[in-house]
């Protein structure tokens, strides 16, 4: 499996409370999407934009802070594709892997590329591709049980219940 | 090879493994802490696959963040919560009791050598309690209600030794914001913290819940003090007391299982934080690991100070900004939010008098919730508004505007900046100079 889109570059310890602000914390999936990135400086107006051909590609400890699972939620909401950090916080990483989303780390990412340009996740041979510099660096090869879950779409239908 | 407390812990009744090759394992969990917040997200998902949940008397849930309501759409959402907890017959006697993490540690129903997963990233704070307990989201607590199981990796340890003698002005929040200098944030990801307090005389309970509440501000999984003296002592009054005051408390007191590491236990990085001369340590806006000592953070004019949340919502906290404050006036225009942890914890300071001079020092106090820590209500800060906190996050925007400021730092510190309308060294109006 091959995960292709537009980098949305983001730096080192991004939190939670900067993706998805409290403020924005509700039942309701439009004001869910709506928080995306709000408190983001500079992400703002990009968080609102239409991110569905979007891989999301950050620094370390990627998703630190609250556990609350509507920040995970907002990039499914927003359309993100897949995440790629150099390491992602351990609560946030199983959120969207559990709600369905790629989320994988790749150690060597230390520089990030350019905002929007194409990169490829490759699931077979755990690579990440900057199509623009041709740049391959290896990501983590996944824990059976994310593999599983992976494969499934998220931590329910893995343990098979319907929803 | 020797098992650090960690692995003796998760590993202790010899649970499977998810697959053959997989570092997670499928773990029964002891008790499931929750809030309105984020088990009312998981709600409708747990209506449609039809669920009960597995055993209603392993689940710990408060009424904390939207405790009361400050808007109509929290109403809802809490209202749906409590609805929930009741069709599922979930305890009550908890809501609206305070903060879901200091209720689990003031309630016999916690106890060492538990396995202990929460709703929420602050769950590390019961591993002060010898304990494991790991904060995880809304999808993995669906699964858990249902299944009464975790899919968990075993994290590898870092050993944190506590040494020397204590200065009277330090706080569980300073030496947590040292462990974070330390490690920095993202230095503990996916790790354990395993604490061993070697100090004089011994950093007290309240603060060593600080300290593993904070864990999680460096990435850790859980954090965990080996058990001593002091945790002994600590389980030991609280359950006597419960068991005086609760009729039938015995049913839910579990026996605490002492678990200690072994000796050849093998540690990923061991590290020692002495305790002596340090000074009192203050977090600058941003990050909880821009950590520097409070002699050296520029001076800057302080609109709010907060005095609460799950991190520094206790009585030693409080009872701490109240000598500082008492018989004295918080400096003009300046707004300080007092927020008890819990409502046990506001009546015992209601008796020692703490609250009272803190009112009458200009302190507005709340009843216990989160309230202005995780930018929710009572005391959210405008942009450009500098405040003070004894809480555990200063990421932008965590309480209220993202153009706010927030300092994280000790209860005296908080206090004397509320006392000068400044960022201050609280030494020299505590006597210590
Ligand atoms: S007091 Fe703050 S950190 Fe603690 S549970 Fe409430 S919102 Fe979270």
């Amino acid at each position: 499996m091959s995960i292709r889109g537009r980098a949305l570059v983001m730096g080192d310890n991004v939190n939670t409370d900067v993706l998805h602000p409290s403020q924005f914390f509700s039942l309701d999936s439009d004001r869910v999407r709506a928080g995306f990135l709000q408190a983001a400086a500079g992400y703002e107006s990009l968080g609102r934009s239409n991110l569905s051909d979007c891989i999301v590609v950050a620094g370390e400890n990627f998703g630190c802070g609250s556990s609350r699972e509507t920040g995970a939620r907002a990039f499914l909401l927003a359309g993100v594709r897949a995440i790629v950090a150099r390491s992602l916080a351990h609560i946030f990483s199983r959120n969207v892997r559990n709600l369905g989303l790629v989320a994988v780390e790749c150690p060597d990412l230390y520089s990030l590329p350019d905002q929007g340009s194409e990169v490829e996740i490759n699931l077979e041979e755990y690579k990440l591709i900057v199509s623009a510099t041709g740049q391959s660096l290896s990501i983590n090869r996944l824990d059976p049980y994310w593999e599983a879950i992976m494969k499934s779409g998220g931590l329910m239908r893995f343990l098979q219940y319907s929803e | 090879m020797g098992r650090t407390l960690t692995e003796k812990l998760l590993l202790g009744k010899g649970p499977p493994r998810a697959f053959p090759d997989s570092a997670y394992f499928e773990i029964e969990v002891d008790l499931v802490l929750g809030h309105d917040a984020t088990i009312s997200l998981l709600i409708d998902r747990f209506e449609r696959v039809g669920g009960r949940i597995w055993n209603p008397s392993k689940c710990f849930f408060a009424a904390d963040h939207f405790a009361p309501p400050s808007t109509p759409e929290r109403a809802d959402i809490l209202r749906r919560y409590l609805d929930f907890v009741e069709a599922q017959e979930v305890p009550r006697d908890l809501l609206y009791r305070g903060i879901s993490h200091q209720l689990l540690v003031e309630d016999p129903r916690c106890s060492p050598g538990m396995v202990i997963c929460g709703a929420d990233s602050h769950t590390t704070m019961a591993g002060a309690l010898g304990t494991f307990a790991t904060g995880l989201g809304s999808t993995d607590i669906l699964a858990l209600l249902l299944t009464g199981k975790a899919f968990l990796p075993v994290p590898d340890s870092v050993r944190i030794t506590l040494v020397g003698k204590r200065p009277g002005w330090l706080f569980g929040k300073d030496i947590a914001l040292a462990v974070i200098a330390r490690l920095g944030p993202g230095g503990a990801v996916g790790r354990a913290l395993e604490y061993h307090d070697l100090s004089e005389p011994g950093v007290p309970i309240e603060g060593r819940m600080t300290i593993a509440n904070m864990a999680v501000e460096a990435g850790a999984t859980n954090a965990v003090f080996a058990p001593d003296e002091i945790l002994v002592r600590y389980i030991e009054e609280r359950d006597a007391r419960a068991r005086r005051f609760i009729n039938g408390a015995g049913d839910f007191t579990r026996e605490p299982v002492w678990y200690y590491p072994d000796e050849d236990a093998e540690y990923l990085q061991e590290i020692t934080i002495d305790l002596e001369d340090m000074p009192p340590l203050v977090a600058l806006p941003g990050s909880p690991g821009n950590v520097v000592p409070i002699d050296c953070a520029k001076p800057v004019k302080v609109h709010q100070v907060f005095i609460g949340s799950c991190a520094g919502g206790r009585k030693e906290d409080i009872d701490a900004a109240a000598r500082l404050l008492s018989g004295k006036r918080v400096a003009p225009g300046v707004r300080l939010v007092v927020t008890p942890a819990s409502q046990s914890i506001y009546e015992d300071c209601l008796r020692s008098g703490a609250i009272e001079a803190l009112t009458m020092a200009g302190a507005l106090v709340t009843n216990s919730s989160c309230g202005a820590c995780g930018g929710i209500d009572k005391g959210l800060i405008g942009a450009g508004e500098v405040c003070v906190s004894t809480s555990n996050r200063n990421f932008r925007g965590r309480m209220g505007s993202p153009d706010g400021l927030i300092y994280l730092a000790s209860p005296l510190t908080a206090a004397a900046a509320a006392l000068t309308g400044e960022l201050a060294d609280p030494r020299p109006f505590m006597g210590f100079d």
